[in-house]
């Protein structure tokens, strides 16, 4: 029989009133984040040696970064990612051999100046090396060595 | 004295109809197609020329940008060739891994093809009802690689990481409850008498014809060729699942639609042996692969089937730790090879039921 099946659409449709709602009324609610979300960078300058694998890892040439030897050891002085460029496809986080280089939850990275959109992670002074700390180096990488 | 004359329309590039940036310049009698020629490049990026620029790994996350609705199936392809040309050995979880999140792209694409497909019909609760689905689908794989659309989830050698905890769990419960969400699509689109008066017996494509122009995907399908990779040449792991190939009969708009409605039933089918089977499996994601990728020098070529239809990569090594060139055949591209001949006769309003039932992705046509 003609029109069975738009009866049967209508009544697909008028069951749909009672389903519960499938939207959320955003920004009040949000969806949880998973813990893998490509969100924004974040650098565990602690851990970060300065080898500069993500900077080679990267598609697009998005980081770059200086860095200055102190004493035995490079200290990392500079890390900035050109943001804008990024695919966030995650090859630099994976390349990390200290697992410093990590991605947060943070989704919001709007800028009103296109000169505040660059991410810069670390921007410092090496610290000056003095005799003690040269020592103190030098005695650490004895160690190492024996 | 009065007398009629052609004259041309241009259809886009910015027309919600085409799915992206794609233009026909329309040569109109009244209002039946005489002549109809597609124009492309577009959103034309030059990713093979973009790929002889970046080393083996880094090309994977421009193969995201081909088709988008369906990533990992391209990242698939790719990696698929590179391995080829290595000869590495991929570990069975992670061919397991890739067959779930392939398929539930597979998902994806297919929920947005007869999502707006129903709307460029006219059918608006159909593509909303799509979306809701897709929608979950795209959650799953955000919680496996972090991203919804561009995964950037296969790895030469294997994939990026395994499945967190419960993953599977989550996805094997979804894949029970979609038979009963594609139950709602039927009834409320492929039953409805509107909608098949409008698809129906139009755009025929012929099997020889189809064959001929390489055609492929449901494309094909829809009009009878039993030809699916996954069963004729099956790859990676899909000689072990038991599925179906659905076939169309008539070859026109409504076949094509339709196989794709009946290939999402496979898709769960696929899905839920692969979790069954992958449970008994363990061991890594990643095969043993050099840190530096330097393939010896030759060619690889390997193809999948996608949701659009064949994807092949021709993968050339000069021995240097980036590719000497990298060619993609697309399927979307080479569907569309047929649109002038598929269109001529037509009303205008049936352009966009045609256009719309070849399901062609632009990121893929320009490449």
């Amino acid at each position: 029989m003609f029109g069975k099946g738009l009866v049967k659409g209508m009544q697909i449709t008028f069951k749909e009133f009672w389903s519960p709602k499938a939207t959320i009324q955003y920004p009040e609610h949000q969806n949880p984040i998973p813990d893998r979300y490509h969100g924004r960078f974040t650098l565990d300058v602690d851990k970060c040696i300065a080898c500069g694998m993500c900077a080679n890892a990267c598609p697009n040439k998005v980081i770059s970064l200086q860095k200055q030897k102190v004493g035995t050891k490079q200290y990392l002085t500079n890390y900035v990612m050109k943001i804008y460029y990024c695919l966030f496809c995650g090859l630099c986080v994976e390349s990390c051999p200290k697992d410093a280089l990590h991605f947060s939850k943070v989704i919001n990275m709007n800028q009103y100046h296109f000169s505040d959109i660059p991410l810069v992670l670390v921007q410092r002074e090496a610290p000056a090396v003095t005799a003690e700390s040269e020592v103190a180096a030098s005695k650490t990488s004895d160690k190492e060595g024996e | 004295m009065i007398r009629t004359q052609e004259y041309n329309l241009n259809f886009g590039p910015q027309h919600p109809s085409t799915h992206g940036v794609f233009r026909i310049v329309l040569t109109l009698d009244g209002e039946r197609v005489v002549k109809a020629e597609p124009i492309c490049g577009y959103l034309h990026r030059g990713v093979e020329k973009l790929a002889e620029a970046r080393t083996y790994t880094q090309v994977i996350p421009y193969t995201d940008r081909l088709d988008y609705l369906a990533a990992m199936l391209q990242n698939w392809g790719y990696v698929m060739a590179v391995e080829k040309l290595m000869q590495v050995e991929v570990p069975e979880r992670a061919e397991y891994m890739r067959v779930i999140c392939g398929e539930l792209s597979r998902l994806a694409s297919h929920l947005i093809a007869i999502g707006t497909y129903s709307l460029d019909i006219g059918a608006f609760t159909g593509f909303l009802l799509a979306f809701r689905e897709r929608e979950t689908t795209m959650d799953l794989l955000e919680e496996l690689t972090g991203s919804r659309m561009t995964l950037s989830y296969a790895r030469i050698g294997g994939v990026a990481d395994d499945a967190p905890e419960g993953w599977l769990d989550k996805v094997d419960k979804f894949m029970d409850q979609m038979p009963a969400c594609i139950d709602e699509y039927d009834g409320l689109i492929t039953g409805n008498e509107i909608f098949q008066a409008r698809t129906m017996q139009i755009g025929v494509l012929k099997p020889e014809t189809a064959i001929n122009y390489s055609i492929s995907g449901p494309s094909l399908r829809g009009s009878g060729v039993d030809y699916d990779l996954r069963k004729a040449k099956p790859y990676s792991v899909y000689d072990r699942f038991d599925f179906e190939v659905p076939l169309g009969t008539n070859g026109d708009c409504f076949d094509r639609f339709d196989c794709r409605m009946k290939e999402m039933r496979q898709i769960v089918r696929i899905v839920k042996q692969a979790i069954e089977q992958i449970r008994e499996i363990d061991g890594p994601v990643r095969g043993k692969v050099p840190k530096v990728i330097k393939p010896p020098a030759g060619d690889a070529y390997a193809e999948i089937e996608t949701s659009k239809g064949i994807i092949g990569y021709y993968v050339v090594s000069d021995g240097s730790p980036k590719p000497y060139r990298v060619h993609v055949r697309r399927p979307s591209f080479i569907n569309l090879g047929y649109l002038d001949e598929m269109l001529r006769g037509y009303l205008v309003a049936d352009v966009v039921a045609i256009l719309g039932s070849l399901d062609i992705m632009l990121g893929e046509v320009d490449c």
